[in-house]
């Protein structure tokens, strides 16, 4: 009995062995299957999920298998299958980290591959944001920048008629919401809980180059925060918290979410990819518009989600091309994914009615237009999180502002210097 | 030890019973909150007990998620790697407590700092090796770097060490070479040792998180852990879901928690006492 | 031990199917890692060497030390907490409670959790406006506690998740070990007027010390190589005043694809606990033999 028990087990061990690789070894009949990696968590993945369904609905030749993996981990998994050619057939890549992999010839380049007339439907800054040294890497799905949402009901409330433009505005329109109604002028979130405060980040970044500056200089070697802009921007950030108390300390990024959800706070600034959730809560009556030109002329942090086909061991014409033409269905179709609050980038899709149709995304759809570039540096990623805990403190703490951007400034270059 | 009052015993029964409410506490609390809609779980108005009690998220984990088979992929893995952890372990065990072998001490030695190394330093060399093997997105890939376990050579050396040498030197006088000594006399023996090492070895390697995800590839093969955090990644806060979902993922374990407990506990015991 | 000439390559060869998996997975690998290290690579370009550069830069990296130093707040936060309340624990179940088995069952189920399902749990309960523990505060009209979200309480926080989910275990390896203590010893000491506690002090705790020495050792292994918990309750914050040395191995690797980096860093570790785990056999065994 129990030598027939090891038996069994040996005979387990060995067919695990057996059922390795397996993905997209589809035989030549029926439709190519081709594999995608999709990062989309929460209300963003269950659109894309519904647009891989209609793309596979919609013809028979090729079939998209679609697999999520949670967010946080989607770069780790992919960096190692990019150094093994593990990787999929379609690959989400956000456009700040293109340069990750760029250099290394893991991404193919898609000029020879993108058919013709494709290319001119898309809108120019997205697009060229995926050329590195004037070949295209991938193409992009959307642009997704930080906007600002408002609650119109408790403006109304505290009689605050005109939505608020300038930092100041901004100042007196929620000192008058808390004095009318008691609730939280501004919900920017201010602390880690399940993610960083990238908020905070994204509002000095924008806040900078709305007074004419910059994150980093031209070729993203050196920080140039340590000025009057960044100064501006940062006690702006603190004032809110310490000195007006408009602003809830302590706040995390789900946290901020739900104060303005439940109808606790007016103003309220996070991307586009928060319109589908707030759209879902029940009661809240809401706007949205492109981030305001808080300090001077209007620009706004935005990521870029962007489609990009892998360099595998063989090349497969058959399966480039079947990539290929799922990336132009999916970025032709950008009305389904502006549904999860993404502006789409293709010039047709702006003019659908769907499109038109939808609230919200045509207030901010504008914005797209003011989108900053990221900073194109491989050090951008280790950049971007540093100075998201650094800010935090510094918000956290009401460090002194001249300090605190002097600190900020050192270690920045510290980490540029190791790349 | 003197005789208690009575007063005084009955405040010891109440401050125990105290601590295993408040131990128990958190997970009669994941098991309220799977069984609320969210807006009860996200409210104002705090409530214990769900008013409307529902079993809408396990529902939503059963049917928008592999969740069944993620748990059947980590039952096989697991018990894989709990069988093959004591044929590897046991034999070594022995040799170390009962072989008096040139370089026996530093061979020792060299597998117990083993339990030192962060797995972080193993991951990128192992991927690429495993990818040069071809066996990047199998389930063997999940267990195979698990399968050494320097803690069950501790615990099984530290029992066959208790076990008298005169019962092996009776049979070696009766005939029988080492092996069939070893199969025979040692092995019976050391039952609730064995019993620790797979327990323990199975439950290593169902919490593994790491390392499934970077090796497994397509999203039916992820063993529970990673198909479990996938799902609360997609829904980011939705702790009713969330919570239901970590319910479910544990309910094997908790099955075999109350069949084996006792032998769980016994093992981890002896292990314990020679050390 | 059966005597013999052929201990050698017995030996040998018992622990080959061992030592066969062994070095494929861990030794090789190893080693592998340590090789990397000396190189500057990003995982998808071509290697390229840099000697011991990168253990310089390490030494000169506040972050490094940051995070080393937060690993070991959560190492002495925790070990002494989850020997103390383990000891205490085991003397609970093998006292004359007629709830003893009730308590050993309790106290030990949450270490079969995965750690997944522990930190969500626990980050669930401790979230700081809907989580359980704030709202009954608020109830009972104490103010919240931002648990997880003030650096003076969030690594407070995880080791008390910690101790939830793992003192069972040293219950359960202290529990043997004074199982093992003959009740002769303790009826004579009482006979002399002894009490409780001080029978503990006296009797208990000096013949359980074996016990207490392997529950040092593995717990101090096991907490330098903290990570999960603490990712998942706080992703290292609040502004990475949690963030553990394993979070920053694992960030420079797999984030900054400092691959090289990372693995300095993991060696740097393994030697710390390697040496720290030497002392402690060195020094805590010498004690026990004399």
């Amino acid at each position: 009995m129990k030598k027939r028990l090891f038996v069994l087990m040996v005979v387990l061990l060995i067919s695990t062995l057996l059922f390795a690789q397996g993905a997209g070894e589809k035989k030549k009949d029926g439709p190519i299957e081709i594999t995608f990696w999709s990062l989309f968590t929460g209300g963003d993945g269950e659109f894309f999920d519904a647009m891989v369904d209609a793309f596979n609905a919609s013809q028979n030749e090729i079939f998209m298998k679609n697999d999520m993996v949670k967010f946080d981990n989607y770069y780790v998994k992919l960096t190692t299958a990019l150094a093994a050619k593990n990787a999929p057939d379609v690959v989400v890549v956000h456009q700040g980290n293109l340069l990750n992999y760029v250099p290394s010839g893991s991404l193919l380049a898609l000029d020879e591959y993108v058919k013709p007339g494709m290319l001119a439907d898309f809108q120019t800054a997205p697009l060229e944001a995926c050329r590195f040294d004037g070949k295209l890497y991938s193409l992009p799905f959307d642009v997704h920048p930080i906007v600002f949402y408002y609650n119109k009901d408790l403006m109304a409330k505290a009689g605050v008629t005109k939505v608020p433009v300038t930092a100041e505005e901004f100042i007196e329109a929620a000192l008058k919401i808390k004095k009318a109604t008691g609730k939280w002028g501004l919900a920017i979130d201010n602390t880690t809980g399940v993610y960083k405060a990238y908020t905070l980040a994204r509002l000095f970044m924008s806040m900078i180059a709305q007074q004419g500056g910059s994150l980093l200089n031209a070729d993203a070697t050196a920080p140039t925060f340590n000025n009057a802009y960044g100064e501006r921007a940062l006690t702006w950030l603190q004032g809110l918290v310490h000195d007006y108390k408009v602003n809830p300390p302590e706040l995390d990024y789900d946290a901020a979410m739900n104060v303005f959800k439940l109808g606790d706070a007016a103003f309220y600034f996070n991307g586009v990819w928060a319109t589908g959730t707030l759209e879902a809560t029940p009661g809240l009556n809401f706007g949205a518009s492109q981030l305001p030109a808080l300090m001077g002329k209007e620009a706004a942090w935005a990521g870029s989600h962007t489609l990009a086909i892998p360099v595998q061991r063989t090349l497969d014409p058959k399966r480039i091309e079947a990539a290929m033409t799922f990336i132009d269905w999916m970025t032709s179709h950008g009305e389904m994914w502006a549904k999860a609050g993404h502006i789409p980038t293709r010039k047709s899709v702006a003019l659908k009615d769907e499109m038109k149709a939808l609230p919200y995304r045509s207030d901010y759809a504008a914005g797209a237009a003011s989108a900053l570039p990221t900073p194109r540096t491989p050090a951008w990623e280790e950049i971007y999180g540093t100075l998201s805990d650094m800010l935090e403190y510094a918000v956290t703490k009401n460090q002194n502002p001249k300090q605190a951007l002097a600190e900020m400034e050192k270690t920045v270059k510290e980490i540029i210097a190791t790349y | 030890m003197k005789a208690q009052s009575t007063s005084k015993k009955i405040l010891f029964r109440i401050i125990e019973l105290l601590f295993i409410f408040a131990w128990m506490l958190p997970l009669i609390w994941m098991a309220i909150t799977s069984l609320k809609l969210e807006h009860e779980v996200i409210t104002k108005t705090f409530t214990f007990l769900p008013k409307h009690p529902t079993l809408a998220n396990y529902t939503k984990a059963f049917t928008s998620t592999y969740i069944l088979r993620w748990l059947y992929n980590s039952v096989i893995v697991s018990t894989l790697a709990m069988v093959f952890t004591l044929v590897l372990d046991a034999p070594i065990a022995y040799a170390f407590a009962k072989i008096d072998f040139k370089g026996r001490n530093v061979l020792f030695w060299a597998v117990m700092g083993g339990m030192m190394v962060p797995f972080q330093v193993l991951i990128v060399p192992l991927y690429l090796q495993f990818n040069t093997y071809g066996l990047v997105n199998s389930l063997a890939a999940v267990y195979l770097p698990r399968l050494a376990l320097p803690i069950g050579i501790f615990i099984l050396k530290q029992f066959y060490e208790g076990i008298p040498g005169e019962l092996e030197e009776a049979a070696f006088i009766d005939g029988a070479h080492r092996f069939r000594i070893f199969l025979r006399i040692i092995l019976p023996l050391g039952q609730s040792a064995m019993a620790t090492v797979i327990i323990l070895s199975f439950i290593n390697t169902w919490n593994d998180f790491l390392w499934p995800l970077i090796v497994v590839n397509d999203t039916i093969k992820y063993p529970i852990t990673v198909g479990i955090a996938n799902f609360q990644g997609t829904h980011g806060t939705q702790y009713s879901l969330i919570m239901a979902g970590a319910l479910v993922a544990s309910v094997p374990q908790i099955i075999f928690y109350i069949f084996f407990r006792k032998k769980i506990i016994a093992g981890i015991a002896t292990s314990g006492i020679k050390g | 031990m059966i005597p013999g000439n052929k201990d050698t390559r017995d030996g040998l060869l018992f622990s080959i199917p061992f030592l066969t998996v062994y070095l494929l997975f861990m030794i090789y690998p190893l080693f592998h890692g340590l090789y990397i290290s000396f190189f500057k690579w990003d995982i998808l370009t071509k290697p390229s060497f840099i000697g011991l550069a990168n253990y310089k830069t390490l030494f000169q990296d506040a972050t490094f030390y940051s995070s080393l130093w937060h690993t070991i707040q959560f190492v002495l936060m925790t070990t002494p907490t989850l020997l103390v309340i383990g000891f205490l624990m085991a003397l609970a179940i093998t006292g004359s409670s007629p709830l003893k088995s009730v308590m050993e069952n309790t106290f030990f189920f949450p270490y079969i959790f995965s750690m997944t399902v522990v930190s969500t749990l626990w980050a669930w309960l401790m979230q700081k406006d809907f989580g359980l523990f704030n709202q009954t505060l608020t109830l009972i009209g104490v103010r919240p506690i931002s648990w997880l979200t003030n650096e003076k309480y969030a690594m407070w926080s995880i080791a008390l998740t910690t101790l939830w989910w793992t003192s069972g275990f040293n219950m359960v390896l202290f529990g043997a070990g004074i199982k093992q203590i003959p009740k002769e010893v303790y009826e004579s000491a009482s006979i002399d007027g002894a009490t409780y506690w001080q029978s503990v002090r006296h009797i208990t705790i000096p013949l359980v010390s074996s016990t207490t020495i392997l529950c040092l050792i593995l717990q101090i292994i096991a907490s330098f190589n903290v990570f999960g918990q603490v990712y998942v309750m706080t992703g290292g914050g609040p502004h990475g005043t949690t963030r553990v040395l394993v979070q920053y191995i694992f960030e420079t690797g797999f984030r900054y694809y400092k691959m090289g980096y990372s693995a300095a860093l993991s060696y740097i570790l393994f030697l710390i606990i390697l040496v720290i785990s030497v002392l402690q056999y060195v020094l805590l065994g010498r004690k026990e033999e004399s």
